[in-house]
């Protein structure tokens, strides 16, 4: 830890500690965790852009179907790449202090793949289908599902959820916050 | 459309800015957005405003100077504990926002301005911003740099004290987390077998810390005291009462010498007179010097009401906890609302770390997915059985109820004749134990407690069997079996108190003075915590094979031959309410044997502790992942309601002995007494006359009733309230729905009249070339 430390100033860590759930350790432990997805570029630069085939070697995001996603959601340039701000914001949302309205935000832009705001059934299709990976359902079944989401979740019938209809469903969803979370 | 026949002669871009501010109240400029829509009508609901507030969000990154103006729409959803506080800020950022005419206009001036605590309080809320880490510094400057008005005495104090707290608060979390127990272990089997499973760990954890903390308050109040001022037992009995004279008789008996390790495992022999049993604590009031004052420590007190506090933490802690778990599940329970909601926005466990895991992950998710489907197809398939299909199951259900209390009954009075049988021939071998007879001799001790143990792992299996019979569904199946087992072991239990019961008190009068009956024990409470003692020994030992020899062994069987029939024995997933169970088993125990042998505690943390490892080595090494999927939530409340079960049935013989029997006379603090309760009475007795007046009225009718009455009242209103509550629900859904349709028909008419538009445009296009056409071969 001692290496890390010489490359942030205590202001630097405060801003960190006031901007993320961390707190100034968590902080230093976060910035290993990134120096040892590529030792050499951080070592540089603290803070290093890393492009999203490297931030996906973190093992948590590694087997999650939905990394790419994340790493997206999470990426000031949008394309998946990511700074160390970057992954500790990632982090910071992951981690067990995060709220669930705030986790509830994030998990809704992780869901909507085609960015229209709106879970709309082709968003379900994939979500479901990433969830199940090789062992596909069949047609029928994912029709079914799909129509058995929006019975349940879909208030106002326009076939899509909707941002306030999906935290409805999350303020209902007792494992959400035990699911979503990344120990650091 | 009829909007669309009075604007026919309108020119394209007149046309879609009246129809923009009609629709909308605010025009929008000649967008991007509006282009695609004269391609698309289709996409016109991206255009609502509930849309733009959302939108916003999402391109907050593109505004950040105004950013004050919009992170109020950013928050708009979090919880409205902050709304008064936001409200206030929001109120000074459109005034800023209007500019100074209005700021001057308006009277407080210094509500307006910001204070350093609101500064502060809004750095802290930037976190919540789903922005980048550069912007969020930037409006952290921007915040900081604002000129602050100074807080002032009081305020400025509180305010101090909040940011000292916090930061304490994060110092004593960090703090937490570094010491935390069990923290890579937990880590490493959450990465494996994800949430459900962890929750059992998190359980037993629980009991863990539960155990060393009644541990620490029976040392501190009850044995430290006793090893400080009363270790000695020297007894020189002044005054010829009877109790006193039985106490010395009991302790200056010899004890039989016997094997140390025999003696460990049993908990008789020189372990019997350990701080460990009931019967070595006495029943003085110890007094002490400290700094020449004479004080006292009354240890018959202190050990009632050691306990009496010990229950009551186990109480209040389990209802805590288990009362989440409870909101939860009766808000899933109302209809099932979020089943598949859940499936899918909850399914993954975002903490899974590596390829094997994630593949039992999908598969899981997958068989759930499908097992859920099944079940409504199920439920559709019941409708549709027959009259005599339904006999029939209803038939093989009766009959396998009726077989499983023939069951339960069976195990009960084979476990009550193994105590008396076991019990009958330790009593006769106690005159002469020949060395050849004493292994016998242990098998007769640990001839129940074996019983008990083989039968709780034999019957669960007969009852999965029967199960399938009975054509349940999945989960149900799974309630059923969980609620047979639960009961065959309370009722190992309770026949086992029964047969204590039995041989503690007797019809026949005792010739001797000392114990009530001539073949009960010589201090019975130490008897039945000797028995319990046992029960626990044994049940940790049969852990300890079980899982290192017996379950490892089928494992590494089933990993290294390949052969269909030892993969078929050898094969075992992680059965969480089979080893919820066993845990709840040993806490149960504790609990009861807790009165009679207070360290008890202790021994059920050591056992947890290693329990935690055991049951880690079980899971990690021997088992497969399983196929099923736990839910944290869910299992979590099964623990607990489990748990409480045996609580009750734990700590109801002991209410009965402490309230009904009567305390032997030759040991124990209690010696002498009619009853235990009885010495909290005269402690009463001794209070001030006022309190004593109180607490009788608490009794009378004249309090009782009106109580009553209110109490039924208040019931009457909340459920009042609930039902009207519900009925609003589904008043606001149904609004909500045809809010919905209502939109949804008026942007179909819109986009319909776009279009219409769009057609107009191009055919008036195609008119005026047709006529420029025309004009020029005219020309």
């Amino acid at each position: 830890m001692g290496q890390s430390k010489s490359q942030f100033t205590e202001e630097e860590l405060q801003d960190y500690q006031d901007l993320t759930y961390f707190t100034k350790k968590e902080v230093l432990y976060a910035h290993q965790k990134f120096k040892s997805l590529a030792p050499e570029k951080v070592g540089h630069n603290k803070n290093a852009k890393l492009p999203m085939s490297k931030i996906l070697q973190f093992p948590e995001l590694s087997v999650n179907p939905f990394g790419e996603r994340i790493c997206k959601v999470f990426s000031s340039s949008q394309d998946g790449d990511c700074t160390f701000e970057d992954f500790l914001d990632m982090m910071s949302i992951f981690s067990e202090n995060a709220p669930k309205p705030v986790k509830a935000e994030h998990a809704f832009r992780i869901f909507d793949f085609d960015g229209d705001d709106m879970l709309g059934i082709s968003d379900l299709k994939q979500i479901i289908n990433r969830l199940t990976n090789d062992n596909k359902l069949n047609d029928s079944e994912m029709t079914m599902l799909v129509q058995n989401i929006l019975t349940e979740a879909d208030l106002d019938d326009d076939s899509s959820l909707s941002f306030a209809e999906f935290e409805h469903i999350i303020d209902r969803s007792p494992d959400f916050l035990s699911s979503f979370r990344i120990r650091l | 459309m009829s909007g669309g026949g009075n604007r026919k002669k309108n020119t394209r871009s007149q046309g879609w800015e009246d129809a923009g501010s009609d629709f909308y109240q605010e025009s929008y400029p000649l967008d991007p957005e509006f282009e695609v829509l004269q391609k698309d009508p289709k996409h016109l609901h991206t255009l609502l405003p509930s849309k733009q507030t959302r939108a916003a969000v999402a391109t907050i990154r593109m505004r950040t100077n105004d950013y004050r103006s919009n992170k109020s729409t950013v928050r708009r959803h979090t919880a409205s504990r902050t709304r008064s506080r936001r409200d206030s800020t929001v109120h000074r950022r459109t005034s800023t926002i209007g500019g100074d005419v209005q700021l001057s206009m308006l009277p407080d001036l210094s509500e307006m301005k910001t204070n350093e605590e609101s500064a502060w309080e809004e750095v802290m809320r930037l976190k919540e911003l789903p922005i980048p880490m550069a912007q969020k510094k930037e409006m952290k400057n921007k915040i900081m740099n604002e000129p602050n008005l100074r807080l002032q005495g009081y305020e400025n104090f509180n305010w101090k004290r909040r940011k000292l707290w916090t930061h304490l608060e994060a110092r004593v979390r960090e703090f937490l987390q570094k010491i935390e127990l069990w923290k890579g272990s937990l880590r490493h089997i959450e990465g494996n077998f994800g949430t459900g499973v962890v929750a059992f760990f998190l359980f037993v954890k629980w009991l863990f810390l539960l155990n060393c903390g009644m541990c620490l308050l029976i040392f501190l109040y009850l044995t430290l005291p006793t090893i400080l001022l009363d270790y000695d037992k020297s007894f020189n009995c002044t005054d010829a009462s009877l109790a006193c004279s039985c106490t010395e008789s009991y302790f200056n008996s010899s004890q039989s010498e016997n094997n140390v390790v025999l003696e460990v495992m049993q908990g008789t022999g020189f372990l019997e007179r350990t701080i460990l049993f009931y019967g070595f604590y006495s029943n003085k009031v110890l007094s002490y010097m400290l700094s020449g004052v004479e004080m006292y420590y009354n240890i018959p007190l202190a050990y009632i009401l050691v306990m009496l506090a010990c229950f009551l933490i186990s109480l209040v802690l389990i209802l805590r906890s288990a009362a989440k778990g409870f909101k939860e599940r009766l808000v899933e329970s109302e209809g099932q609302f979020y089943l598949y909601c859940n499936l899918v926005f909850g399914g993954w466990d975002f903490c899974i770390d590596n390829e094997k895991a994630a593949r039992t992950k999908h598969k899981a998710v997958y068989n759930e997915i499908k097992a859920a489907l099944e079940t409504e197809k199920l439920t559709e398939e019941r409708q549709g059985r027959t009259r005599k299909e339904q006999y029939k199951i209803l038939m093989s259900r009766l009959v396998v109820n009726i077989l499983v209390v023939v069951i339960l009954i069976g195990c009960g009075i084979v476990i009550y004749y193994t105590f008396d049988f076991s019990t009958q021939k330790i009593v006769h071998s106690t005159q002469e134990i020949e060395t050849n007879e004493k292994l016998l001799q242990l098998l007769y001790e640990f001839l129940p407690s074996m019983v008990i143990v083989s039968m709780n792992i034999i019957v669960p299996f007969i009852f999965r069997f029967l199960i399938n019979f009975e054509k349940y569904t999945p989960i149900v199946e799974i309630r059923f079996t969980l609620i047979r087992t639960v009961f065959l072991r309370l009722a190992s239990l309770v026949v086992l108190y029964a047969s204590l019961l039995t041989r503690i008190t007797c019809s026949r009068p005792s010739d001797r003075t000392c114990t009530p009956c001539n073949d009960s024990p010589e201090c019975w409470e130490t008897f039945v915590g000797q028995q319990i003692f046992k029960l626990l020994v044994t049940d940790f030992g049969t852990h300890v094979i079980l899982t290192f020899i017996v379950n490892f062994v089928r494992a590494l069987l089933a990993k290294h031959l390949n052969n269909k029939f030892f993969e078929f024995i050898g094969e075992q997933t992680f059965d969480l309410s089979k080893h919820a169970l066993d845990v709840v088993y040993t806490q149960t125990l504790c609990w009861f044997g807790m009165f009679y042998a207070p360290l008890l505690s202790l021994l059920a943390a050591v056992m947890f502790f290693f329990l935690f490892y055991i049951k880690k080595f079980n899971c990690v090494i021997n088992c497969k992942p399983s196929p099923v999927i736990y839910r944290a939530s869910r299992s979590h409340s099964m623990f607990m309601v489990v748990l409480l079960v045996s609580y009750l049935f734990a700590v109801l013989p002991i209410a009965y002995s402490i309230y009904e029997l009567m305390p032997s006379k030759t040991c124990g603090p209690f010696s002498g007494e009619n009853t235990v309760w009885s010495l909290v009475v005269d402690l009463f007795m001794s209070w001030p006359e006022w309190i004593q007046k109180c607490v009788f009225y608490l009794n009378t009718p004249g309090f009782v009733i009106p109580f009553f009455i209110v109490l039924v009242l208040l019931l009457y209103y909340y459920s009042a309230i609930n039902s009207a509550n519900r009925h609003m629900v589904v008043v606001l859904k149904n609004q909500l729905v045809l809010e919905g349709h209502d939109k949804q028909f008026l942007l179909d008419r819109l986009s319909l009249f776009i279009k219409q538009e769009n057609q107009k445009r191009a055919r008036a296009e195609q008119m005026r070339d047709r006529d420029r056409d025309s004009d020029s071969r005219n020309t």
